[in-house]
């Protein structure tokens, strides 16, 4: 075995049944319907396990007014407001132009209701779509005006309605703003879902004081990157605690921009992490992840990735909360 | 297999600050070398900088020069917040990671007669790179460029040695650049600058227009990059003399590839209504689309 074969073989990963090139998956809402970061000369999305498309909604969606993102303090905040063309418009135009030799390509289902994402569900299991992520965060829903995330009950119903329609693989997105995520993410399996995503972004604002008014036109939006990891990293490890009975794995995300972060996910409890805000700081920063992680496992003389998962050693007399 | 037409347009380069000049209004001009952005830029064109390796977001800045041969491109910023602020302490022979040159440009050649390029405060320097293009490209148009600003020009304006007839009288200030190409400049400002035209370029623009003979406006269009609310008012003056016009436009921007989706405009398209991200739909679009005539 060559060293890249061997390089390969060690970030090569089972994630339900789909074949991974590498554990890291590039994140809904920041790679467009997955050809955009291609324009960058050098990237490849031969370097990722997944790529995740952009959430998708039944009809077509224009999304919020400007200013749709701000900058913060080691991250940003954005509301895009599920701007995107409708299931029908992904799945004719999008899927075609898109290569499946080069990876797993996942869709993002989104909603206003039960009925909503059953249907785009149903419109994506009868397309060439690896996988659907299930993305119950959005915060502008229909029924009882609180999100489906925030609710285990609406979550879990959410999760059964697309479960129903589809065999595929379903990943389930979890909320961070809310109050017991291993509670959430315990429900959600039950209700059939093959993964969870941890975390989506957390609510935030940004105040232009000239003007004393949001940045944002959505007055709110989500924050992301590096100053989020931490509060994600321990919702990993809380939602691992009910996953790991139930062998689903966990794509483990917020703030990852280095290898490091990428394997304390991992040790964490994530099979896979996902990388969204650092592809803009760094387009290219996949291949560095990858080479990072490859290292490290030479240094533990580890075969595979998959020997790092759910390692964490917790202090025997530490403190802390742990679900499940 | 279906590889998209638009993969590997787009480059990272480190590129090494070759020049980097304050000028007034606490302005700057850089110069960097980044040959791959340089031979593929056109005017219109961005880049998308690291201000600074430890603020992880990036700045798009409009290029406003290009040499392939020598590889090097320019660019004209205002410190405005820490990015930009963090830029400026940035040192010749420092290195500045940089992705370009991205974006929609302007729609070059089969130029109308007197192109008329409309540039405000930072939006001047597309209008430049555009000068300079037609200047190489196209001898027989006749470009004239105004430009405003309401801090300090970033140049030593000068009375022109180009006349240009339809001007008020004493408005004679020109960017030394454009007047040594041929190119004829004229400035507009509220704050009594010598020489400029006092009031908005579009005031300017429309004394220039009124002086043309009525079947010369047919061979007038017009390249406008500024602020938005100028932007408008230049679109307006467009629809009111029907002359194309072109707008670049401008909005917080996070990846600048088109994954984002955070930098969007909204643009009348043939279909209705659609938000059109700034960054690879654009920065260039059809006045008419973005603001709609009154």
């Amino acid at each position: 075995m060559s060293l890249d074969e061997r390089n390969k073989a060690m970030l090569a990963i089972d994630f339900c049944g789909l074949k991974f090139n590498s554990p890291l998956v590039l994140l809904s809402g920041c790679v467009g319907f997955g050809e955009e970061y291609t324009r960058v000369s050098g990237f490849s999305n031969t370097d990722v396990g997944a790529v995740c498309l952009k959430g998708t909604t039944l009809e077509p969606r224009l999304g919020n007014p400007p200013h749709r993102i701000a900058e913060t303090y080691m991250g940003m905040l954005n509301a895009i407001g599920l701007q995107n063309p409708g299931a029908h418009k992904v799945v004719e135009e999008y899927l075609s132009k898109l290569d499946f030799s080069e990876t797993r390509f996942i869709a993002n289902v989104s909603g206003s209701t039960i009925e909503e994402y059953a249907e785009v569900t149903r419109i994506f299991d009868d397309s060439p779509i690896d996988a659907m992520e299930i993305n119950i965060s959005c915060p502008n829903v229909k029924e009882g005006g609180v999100a489906f995330g925030n609710d285990p009950d609406m979550s879990a119903r959410v999760v059964e309605a697309c479960r129903n329609v589809t065999k595929k693989t379903l990943i389930t997105k979890l909320s961070p703003n809310q109050t017991n995520i291993a509670e959430n993410a315990r429900r959600c399996i039950e209700a059939g879902t093959d993964a969870l995503a941890v975390i989506n972004t957390l609510m935030g604002m940004v105040i232009d004081i000239e003007e004393r008014k949001p940045v944002i036109g959505n007055n709110q939006g989500g924050l992301s990157g590096p100053a989020i990891k931490p509060i994600a990293l321990l919702k990993v490890h809380q939602v691992y605690q009910v996953s790991r009975q139930h062998n689903v794995p966990i794509i483990g995300q917020g703030g990852i921009t280095t290898a490091n972060d990428a394997l304390e996910f991992i040790i964490a409890g994530s099979t896979a992490v996902g990388i969204g805000t650092a592809l803009f700081y760094d387009p290219l920063i996949c291949p560095k992840i990858n080479a990072g992680i490859i290292d490290y496992l030479n240094r533990y003389k580890l075969k595979n990735v998959t020997d790092l998962i759910g390692t964490l050693k917790l202090h025997e007399d530490g403190g802390g909360e742990c679900s499940g | 297999m279906n590889y998209s037409k638009t993969r590997n347009t787009i480059f990272s380069e480190q590129a090494r600050v070759f020049e980097h000049n304050a000028q007034a209004g606490n302005q700057y001009v850089m110069r960097l070398r980044a040959p791959l952005t340089a031979s593929h830029a056109k005017p219109g064109s961005f880049i998308h900088m690291q201000c600074n390796p430890e603020l992880l977001m990036r700045r798009p800045m409009s290029i406003m020069r290009a040499d392939k041969n020598t590889g090097w491109i320019e660019i004209l910023y205002k410190v405005h917040g820490d990015g930009t602020m963090r830029l400026a302490k940035r040192k010749v022979n420092d290195i500045v990671d940089i992705l370009g040159p991205i974006g929609v440009p302007f729609k070059l050649g089969g130029y109308r007669k007197f192109p008329l390029l409309i540039g405000g405060g930072v939006g001047i320097p597309p209008m430049i790179f555009l000068a300079e293009h037609i200047l190489k490209t196209a001898p027989a148009v006749h470009p004239l460029v105004i430009m405003g600003s309401e801090i300090p020009f970033p140049f030593k304006a000068r009375p022109s040695k180009i006349m240009v007839s339809g001007m008020p009288e004493g408005v004679i200030a020109a960017m030394p650049l454009l007047d040594d190409w041929g190119i004829p400049s004229r400035l507009a400002s509220l704050q009594g600058f010598a020489g400029c035209f006092e009031g908005y370029v579009t005031g300017l623009a429309r004394q220039w227009l009124d002086s043309l003979k009525p079947d010369l406006n047919n061979e007038v269009e017009i390249f406008t990059c500024g602020p938005t609310a100028m932007l408008e008012a230049v679109s307006q003056l467009a629809h009111e003399y029907t002359l194309p016009c072109q707008v670049s436009m401008e909005e917080y921007m996070a990846c600048a590839v088109g994954g984002c989706a955070g930098c969007t405009v909204r643009v009348e398209t043939d279909d209705g209504p659609a938000m059109k991200r700034v960054c690879v739909d654009g920065p260039v679009f059809d006045a008419a689309s973005v603001f709609p005539p009154r």
